[in-house]
């Protein structure tokens, strides 16, 4: 074949041009860690990414929802055994103020550290976090139990219950509202306390005798309450438990993926280079390969 | 015969050799001209005479300079030409429009998704805190404000390459001009017989430009005269008349540009749907193609995103006891139009009943479980799910064009070689020829020395 000297320039200028772009294209791989930056740097997996970023949003976003569930969970919890440790506290006193040997000045007595405890039981039903009572169903914008005449106590919250996501179409309820704890249910625990309180103040045994059962029953629906309150924390942590792990698999994908492999991408930059260099090097041989030379 | 005839072939001798010195020169001169084919000159004998014992020759004339020359190869490179060059606009317009899809770098349309549902997400959990719901109504309005960027990018791109459209036929229109002006001359210096090497090498450059801009084909008449044709055998050269393309705004289109055929007379012939190759053909694919059907699709996300949120929200109750109200302005619904029209946070649908404000979240549940629905106006997937569809077939798009122009360009480059094969200069054989030619010189000075010597010898007889 017939050789000019165009088509000897032009093809290295052409080879050297294609290995600089490789090698560019490397480079930007190794600078930003992508080895998938564009569209077009491999269509299916570009789209792919971008729907497992969306899978990793919602799992990142469940986790979120549990941890601030949890924060409601834990606080309820956390009051239900002390209303519970409170009310087991009030039945001691009933028992003692039952016995035959207490006077009525000591029934008033023991009254009066019984009120003291059935505000402190109003106080851990209006529970808050956040700003938000923990039993008024999800009327969250006032305190649930309001104290009013005398020792009588009215519910203000409703019986909704509030629900969170906390997977793939799943939702877990985070609340129990407050007249399914304390005043509804089988008892309403604050009636409960205040006949008691008449009845103590009245030095009336019969009425002491009927508040202890109250106090049994409370007891027992405080216990369920703790037992739901129980099962749901649990639900909390298996779902965060499942959503961590997902998460964490979904960036593992993600990165292997995306992410721009450091030994390979090195070693095609190498590989490159040493065709760069050898690609400079014939041509510069061959650029000595000329008549000119030996004309003189 | 006589010693004249000896000065006569020494004449003849030397001028041959000139001549191929100065085409050699030429040639070597010419090296990095592009469109340049090497040149040769053909000796040929003169006509001898007739004697005794035979006829003696009379020595050497040059009888043409030829250039070296392939059309088979030329007509594969314009071919070739036309291919790089639509590959060319095409790429170069994908690549610009890439940006665009920045979810790699969290900025694209898919990452205002996760963040609105995500948002969503935390006044689900936290129905009655108001930077949750400030948080929600920001990166509403900043997904919004994504498909606005979007639309912009896209209607900015169309435009740009409306412009380079435009641009694209008036060089078109030069070129024609220039090869028929280059016909007329070719013409002419051929009427008397001439090889007019240089001004075909130049008509051969103007053909190749055109082929990058439009598919063309050619063909040469008896007289050396292209007749060239575009766009399904419109005729852009014809002799030495040129015929212009138009560019044409085409109301039915937005304004954009057609490109239409003047025949001289009579209404413009629409060629924009026969072009077949060349620049236009890659800028009218990505202008009519790639970025309408970009366009529509995103239109139908951001349509269907603005009606079922709305159609959720209208059923929820806000802080403030609100109900039926819209989030998104139900007008808006193009990626261009979109927009928030909730302006204040309290109003955010979170509850499905008016008891159950502020604590209830079950509407806002509702809304941030439209992220997995699957919408059948989608083609039956989610709002995600179809964002991403409509990333990957326009990286598909993009990866086919580049690997394309990459392919063409190899094929582009062989033939180049192939060409320079055929007509390029090799200085090596100018140089050897150069030599070869500047020996015969001195050889034909030395025989009229000879001749001159003869004639010295005969003078010297009388004396």
């Amino acid at each position: 074949m017939r050789v000019s000297d165009h088509q000897l320039f032009g093809s290295t200028a052409g080879s050297l041009e294609r290995i600089k772009e490789r090698i560019v294209r490397v480079h930007e791989q190794i600078a930003s860690q992508q080895r998938i930056a564009k569209p077009s740097d491999d269509p299916s997996i570009f789209g792919q990414a971008i729907l497992e970023k969306s899978a990793l949003a919602d799992n990142e976003q469940w986790i979120r929802n549990i941890q601030f569930g949890t924060a409601r969970v834990t606080v309820a919890d956390k009051m239900l055994g002390e209303a519970h440790n409170l009310i087991a506290r009030v039945r001691e006193l009933t028992v003692q103020a039952r016995s035959d040997t207490t006077s009525a000045q000591g029934r008033v007595t023991i009254a009066q550290e019984v009120r003291q405890l059935h505000r402190q039981l109003i106080q851990l039903a209006n529970a808050e976090v956040y700003g938000q009572p923990v039993f008024a169903g999800t009327k969250t914008d006032a305190p649930p139990f309001v104290l009013g005449i005398g020792d009588a106590v009215s519910y203000q919250g409703n019986s909704e219950i509030q629900s969170i996501a906390v997977g793939p179409n799943q939702t877990t309820q985070i609340v129990l509202p407050g007249d399914q704890v304390f005043t509804g249910g089988t008892t309403d625990i604050f009636d409960g306390l205040s006949n008691l309180l008449t009845a103590l103040e009245s030095n009336n045994g019969a009425g002491i005798e009927v508040g202890i059962g109250v106090l049994d029953q409370a007891t027992a629906q405080l216990s369920v309450a703790q037992g739901q309150i129980g099962a749901i924390a649990n639900r909390l942590d298996t779902a965060q438990g499942t959503a961590q792990v997902v998460s964490e698999a979904i960036q593992k994908i993600l990165s292997s993926q995306t992410d721009t492999d450091l030994a390979t991408a090195l070693t095609e930059l190498k590989r490159q280079e040493t065709a760069y260099e050898a690609t400079s090097q014939t041509f510069s041989r061959l650029f000595d390969l000329s008549l000119l030379r030996f004309l003189r | 015969m006589g010693i004249n005839r000896l000065v006569d072939i020494g004449k003849s001798a030397l001028f041959t050799a000139q001549q191929a010195i100065s085409v050699s020169g030429h040639n070597i001169a010419n090296v990095n001209t592009p469109g340049f084919s090497r040149q040769q000159v053909t000796l040929s004998e003169n006509r001898p005479e007739n004697g005794s014992p035979g006829q003696i020759g009379t020595g050497v004339h040059a009888e043409s300079i030829r250039r070296s020359f392939d059309a088979f190869v030329e007509q594969q490179l314009l071919v070739s030409r036309e291919r790089v060059g639509e590959f060319t606009a095409s790429s170069n317009a994908l690549a610009r429009l890439e940006p665009m899809f920045g979810d790699a770098n969290n900025l694209g349309i898919g990452v205002g998704l996760n963040e609105f549902f995500s948002a969503l997400q935390d006044v689900a959990t936290n129905p009655n805190d108001l930077s949750a719901r400030t948080v929600l109504l920001s990166k509403s309005t900043a997904l919004a404000s994504r498909f606005n960027q979007s639309a912009a990018d896209l209607t900015a791109a169309q435009e740009f390459l409306d412009r380079q459209l435009g641009q694209t036929v008036t060089d078109a229109n030069r070129l024609t001009s220039q090869i028929a002006d280059l016909n007329a001359k070719i013409a002419y210096a051929e009427s008397s017989g001439q090889q007019a090497n240089d001004l075909r090498d130049q008509r051969g450059v103007a053909l190749a430009g055109l082929g990058e801009l439009v598919e063309v084909s050619s063909i040469e008449d008896a007289t050396g005269q292209l007749t060239v044709f575009a766009g399904r055998g419109h005729v852009l050269v014809d002799k030495e008349r040129s015929y212009q393309l138009v560019a044409v705004p085409d109301l039915g289109n937005n304004g954009l540009l057609d490109v239409h055929y003047d025949a001289g007379a009579g209404p413009t012939t629409n060629l924009t749907s026969v072009i077949q190759s060349g620049r236009l053909k890659g800028l009218l694919d990505v202008r009519d193609q790639t970025i309408s059907s970009l366009q529509t699709s995103l239109d139908t996300l951001a349509s269907e995103i603005v009606t079922q949120i709305n159609q959720q929200h209208r059923l929820g109750f806000g802080l403030d006891g609100s109900t039926n109200q819209d989030m998104f302005a139900p007008t808006g619904t193009t990626a261009n139009t979109i927009a928030v029209s909730l302006t204040n946070a309290r109003q955010f649908a979170a509850s499905s009943t008016a008891a159950g404000v502020p604590g209830n979240n079950a509407n806002a549940l509702a809304l941030a479980g439209l992220r997995s629905t699957d919408f059948a106006v989608l083609g039956t997937v989610t709002f995600q799910e179809y964002y991403s569809a409509i990333a990957g077939n326009f990286g598909s798009t993009a990866q086919g064009v580049e690997g394309n122009l990459r392919a063409q360009q190899i094929v582009h480059d062989q033939l180049t070689s192939q060409r320079a094969s055929v007509s390029g200069v090799s200085m090596d054989e100018e140089l050897a020829n150069l030599l070869q030619y500047q020996r015969s010189f001195e050889a034909a000075s030395r025989m009229i020395v000879v001749a001159d010597e003869l004639f010295q010898t005969i003078l010297s007889i009388k004396r």
